[in-house]
């Protein structure tokens, strides 16, 4: 086992026994401020065996997943192709920008109330605010990353003659991928962070539900659970992305390391 | 078919009254499979002809024409070899040469063939897949001449093209475009500040003036070179010690050193 990985796990270890300690050993925690490990495995086995809030654990990350995946494929699949435009043509960054000079400093979150009214407490409701949430960070990286193409490089794809659609697939979209990735994961994080509060305000299913009903129940054990389910979703969902990444831009990751 | 064309040229950038000029007058004509470097201090405006003929920069004034067409925008028959190299990253070696021929429709098989002869010729056969930055710099020159000299192109250019190697790597790669050029020919137009590799490469060059450019004199590097039969000698230094060859490198010295001179009065 690499070194890396051992001390983490060690780390972990030593958090889990002073947890230990000061919950259930030394009671220097009351329950009713934080569950002790044994509280919220026993909430774990509730909530995955007769359900807790409208459903099973499986139903309610079912859910939420799903809700997630599909607002930051719709971010992204009209993010990226909106930056790549902007970045490539000046009229349409000056016909573009004034709206986004409006629309960036609205808090994602504050979109809620309104997405509510329209859609509804349904998934239209949350996919229209994780679309919202994600597309800044898609459009405004994927405008830089074309902008930071080496200009010597684009003078050589005109000077070659490339026809439109292969310009863009071939020489726009993966000079500008690094910052194109920097941009999805920052959606990511987006979608995830934007879901979970459009859940607490109102939802039937999903991980935020879980934890808005465990609140009004004063059910510490539930929160973490579902605290630490959102975590492992999170983290799942970026480990995905990065291996994406990691494929995508294997000559960038070496080409990084070639100049130190 | 490759003739390049400067008819009474200027370049202004900025607004026209009160802008930078750049160039004025440049009357220069380059013929067909001709070398032809042009040298000049920096910031003469050398580089911006050469942009103007690949379609980069537009002509303030005048024209700039290759075979009596003007030149509207950059296009593969007058390829570019860039001093900054400028591969494409995320492509193979082979890759990027293949790119422009692609863009050209030429046939599957036939692109294969030629891509292997440039390759070969290059010295890069066992570099194909490698990327970019996988190469040394004189490697990755190398890359983007071949992707240049692929595409047969009727007209040459090269901006400094060896302006970021080393000294060593410099004259290895002096050497084998002298011997591209005579078993290839083509028009080229080669862009320099290092007098003695345009004496080497070129079969006339062109002095500058300080800004705003002018063409101050073109030489005959060519008739030089056939009498004195410089190209018996196979390596750079002996043609270097040849007094003709002296003789000229020092004329465009003084040349030069005139327009620096002048800079500064």
């Amino acid at each position: 086992m690499p070194r890396r990985i051992s001390i983490g796990l060690a780390t972990i270890l030593v958090v889990c026994f002073l947890w230990l300690m000061a919950t259930t050993v030394l009671g220097l925690i009351p329950s009713g401020r934080f569950p002790s490990p044994a509280e919220t495995w026993s909430a774990l086995v509730h909530v995955s065996g007769r359900g807790y809030g409208g459903g099973d654990l499986a139903l309610h990350v079912y859910n939420s997943l799903r809700l997630v995946v599909m607002g930051f494929l719709f971010a992204i699949a009209t993010g990226v192709p909106l930056g790549l435009l902007m970045g490539w043509s000046r009229r349409a960054e000056a016909f573009i920008n004034p709206i986004f000079l409006i629309i960036r400093p609205i808090p994602p979150l504050a979109w809620i109330p309104l997405a509510i009214l329209w859609l509804g407490l349904g998934d239209a409701a949350k996919i229209m605010v994780i679309w919202f949430s994600a597309f800044v960070p898609s459009v405004i990286n994927t405008f830089a990353g074309v902008r930071n193409i080496d200009r010597p490089v684009l003078e050589a794809a005109y000077m070659l003659g490339m026809p439109k659609f292969r310009f863009v697939t071939e020489v726009l979209i993966p000079g500008a991928s690094p910052m194109i990735f920097t941009g999805l994961r920052l959606s990511l994080q987006a979608s995830w962070t934007t879901l979970v509060a459009a859940e607490l305000v109102g939802a039937f299913y999903g991980i935020g539900r879980v934890l808005n009903v465990a609140q009004q129940d004063l059910y510490p054990g539930m929160i973490l659970v579902g605290m630490v389910t959102v975590a492992i979703l999170g983290w799942g969902t970026t480990r995905v992305l990065g291996l994406a990444e990691a494929r995508a831009l294997r000559w960038n990751t070496a080409a990084l390391a070639a100049k130190g | 078919m490759g003739v390049i064309q400067f008819k009474d040229v200027g370049k202004i950038f900025g607004p026209r009254d009160k802008g930078f000029v750049a160039l004025k007058d440049i009357d220069l004509e380059i013929r067909d499979k001709e070398f032809m470097a042009i040298v000049g201090p920096s910031g003469c405006g050398k580089t911006t002809c050469l942009r103007m003929v690949a379609g980069f920069e537009d002509a303030t004034d005048g024209v700039v024409s290759v075979d009596g067409t003007p030149i509207k925008r950059p296009g593969p028959d007058r390829a570019v070899v860039f001093q900054q190299f400028a591969l494409f990253p995320w492509k193979s070696v082979y890759d990027n040469i293949d790119l422009g021929l692609r863009n050209l429709n030429v046939s599957s098989s036939e692109r294969s063939k030629r891509i292997e002869a440039i390759l070969n010729l290059m010295n890069l056969t066992q570099y194909a897949k490698h990327f970019p930055h996988q190469l040394s710099g004189g490697m990755q020159q190398r890359v983007a001449i071949a992707r240049a000299y692929v595409l047969d192109p009727d007209v040459l250019l090269m901006d400094e093209p060896f302006g970021a190697l080393d000294a060593q790597t410099r004259v290895v790669m002096q050497e084998e475009l002298v011997r591209l050029a005579r078993k290839n020919p083509r028009t080229v137009l080669f862009i320099t500040h290092a007098v003695e590799e345009a004496v080497y490469l070129a079969d006339r060059v062109a002095i500058m003036t300080r800004a705003p450019g002018q063409i101050k004199e073109v030489l005959d590097v060519a008739s030089v070179r056939n009498a004195e039969n410089w190209d018996s000698h196979e390596k750079i230094e002996d043609v270097m010690d040849l007094e003709s060859f002296v003789h000229l490198r020092t004329h465009i010295w003084r040349s030069l050193r005139e327009e620096k001179a002048a800079q500064h009065a």
